[in-house]
């Protein structure tokens, strides 16, 4: 016999002690998408509830630079708020997307009130004669603080605003780093901060430290990755605008270096003007490409842009000599897409089909529903097909086999594929021909 | 006079090359792809290869570690736009790596230094 339990902590037994509920509330914040914020808001919330880990108020710093800033301040401001918080909180069904919900209205409430006199609480953590509460995150340990008003390490400003004889400090630190700083206090019960407190208190910087490590971490990559991106970006475009130039410059300097022959002159300047309009060809389509943006799928109807496309005057052109063998399906639901990139990428791989298929050759275009959950359209052509080595590469930028070719092209059509959330695969063998498939998503009902 | 086989797809680019090395007294034998460079290889003999990396079909690294099974003793030169191929072992093979660029001196003092004038 089996017994399944989900993953996400919920529904509570009324007898599960309040530190389990308030820990697995916490928990929860590790299967929502990075709201550092929130997640943080969630702890001091645990913190801070009436009956749960028992303490009343929290203030939060964050590490910006060398220095410790006070960022936020919450807390209920009378008993009955607290134990309304709790209730809540205890009550079945509520997770963190209640507290969450809960704690932002909370702070709107508070930013008017409390906000402004935070920035006061800024510490510099390069001072080594630091006062509390910031002294707790510069060594690196929980200060319990009694009898505040008689401890001259306390900073009379912080002692002024918390007007508590007691309060701990919580050093959020993860890696040996120091990220911030909690300060709890119990400004309402006025009760003792016992040890079990403490412990409990512990357990949540430590998730609090943990988090901002995360958060700060997954920032870093994500702009690290978008700094590599732009690295080999960078790297290709100069590799494809240098052949040009090298040419250019040294049929310009083959006419200086010498007195030049009329024809040999006359033929210089026209490479020269052929690489400048090649120069200018991957500018505009680079720029093209970067332009993709497309700010909200639509309904598209592919059948009429599909008939319209094949008697495009430059498709026709191209097509000369060889067939279109268009077949599409008398039922073609919506799709999502937009409707200008979508022809737009359907005919740069109509393009492509023409160019790699001989004269006297076909190339099919097809159009049929998939699974009820996708248009598939398919493009094949009777070209001489690519070995695995030159299918791994095609997606790559400024990869390209044909001769004016900038290499862009298969970038460009994926690009608006995976905007429009489809999917492609391609299909080749030498000798046997290429065969792009594109599933576009069907609009689901009720979607505008 | 020094034969030069040279591996260039782009055509304005190995007409430029064929040009100026010819003018500097060598004889040029121009492919624009791997495979053609490689029948070449095995039907002729070269003084010298100069290759790009990029390219359709084979790449310069592979033509490199083609000509090497075929003929080790040929120099081989590297002219490409691409610094990063530098860290690419395969390309420690060639005798010298050369930056693509609008003043062809370096090829042409590298070309000196390999094979003579």
């Amino acid at each position: 016999m089996i017994e399944r339990y989900s993953l996400q902590p919920n529904n509570f037994n009324p007898d599960t002690p309040k530190e389990f509920v308030l820990l697995s509330i916490i928990a929860q914040s590790f299967f929502q998408p990075f709201s550092l914020e929130d997640n943080l808001l969630v702890i001091l919330t645990a913190l801070t509830a009436g009956s749960g880990i028992g303490f009343n108020r929290a203030m939060l710093f964050l590490k910006d630079g060398m220095r410790l800033k006070a960022t936020t301040w919450l807390g209920p401001r009378s008993p009955e708020e607290a134990e309304a918080i709790w209730t809540m909180l205890s009550s079945p069904g509520i997770g963190y997307a209640e507290i969450v919900a809960y704690n932002r209205d909370l702070v709107t409430r508070m930013v008017k009130d409390v906000q402004p006199k935070l920035k006061h609480f800024i510490y510099d953590l390069e001072d080594q004669s630091l006062p509390l509460p910031a002294l707790a995150a510069l060594n690196k340990e929980i200060i319990l603080v009694n009898e505040a008003g008689k401890e001259p390490a306390v900073d009379p400003n912080f002692m002024n605003f918390i007007q508590v004889d007691s309060f701990l400090c919580l050093p959020l630190v993860a890696q040996d780093e120091v990220l911030g700083e909690i300060v709890v206090d119990k400004g309402i019960t006025h009760a003792p901060i016992d040890l079990n407190d403490i412990e409990l208190a512990r357990l949540c910087a430590l998730l609090a430290g943990n988090y901002i490590y995360t958060t700060n971490l997954y920032k870093k990559v994500v702009e690290m990755e978008k700094m590599a991106a732009l690295g080999e970006m960078a790297a290709f475009v100069s590799h494809q605008l240098r052949n040009p130039i090298v040419a250019i410059g040294g049929f310009t300097q083959q006419m200086l270096a010498s007195p030049c022959q009329p024809d040999r002159c006359r033929r210089n300047l026209n490479i020269i003007q052929e690489q400048v309009k090649h120069l200018e060809d991957i500018i505009y389509k680079l720029s093209h490409f970067l332009k993709i943006t497309i700010r909200e799928l639509q309904p598209v109807d592919v059948k009429p842009i599909l008939l319209n496309l094949v008697e495009r005057p430059d498709i026709k052109l191209k097509a000369a000599r060889k067939a279109i063998s268009l077949k599409l399906a008398p039922e073609l639901p919506l799709i999502q897409c937009d409707p200008v990139y979508f022809e737009e990428a359907v005919v740069n791989l109509l393009d492509n089909a023409l160019d790699f298929t001989p004269e006297g050759g076909k190339v099919y275009l097809r159009a049929r529903p998939y699974n009820n959950k996708y248009v598939l359209i398919i493009i094949k052509d009777s070209g001489p097909g690519l070995d695995e080595k030159s299918q791994d590469k095609m997606f790559t930028p400024f990869y390209t086999t044909k001769e004016n070719g900038i290499g862009l092209g298969l970038l460009f059509v994926k690009r608006i594929i995976d905007t429009c959330d489809g999917k492609l695969e391609v299909q080749s063998k030498p000798g046997r021909g290429t065969m792009f498939k594109l599933y576009f998503k069907v609009r689901e009902r009720g979607q505008s | 006079m020094k034969k030069i086989l040279l591996i260039e797809d782009d055509l304005a680019l190995s007409l430029l090359y064929e040009e100026e090395l010819k003018n500097e007294g060598y004889t040029m034998v121009v492919a624009h792809d791997a495979d053609s460079a490689l029948e070449l290889v095995q039907k002729e003999e070269f003084d010298l290869i100069i290759t790009d990396i990029r390219m359709p079909g084979k790449d310069g690294i592979e033509l490199i570690a083609n000509v090497m099974g075929l003929r080790k003793d040929i120099p081989i030169i590297i002219n490409t736009a691409y610094q990063s191929y530098k860290d690419d072992f395969m390309t420690w093979a060639a005798d010298a790596y050369v930056i693509k660029s609008s003043s062809l001196e370096e090829l042409k003092a590298k070309i000196k230094e390999l094979i003579g004038s």
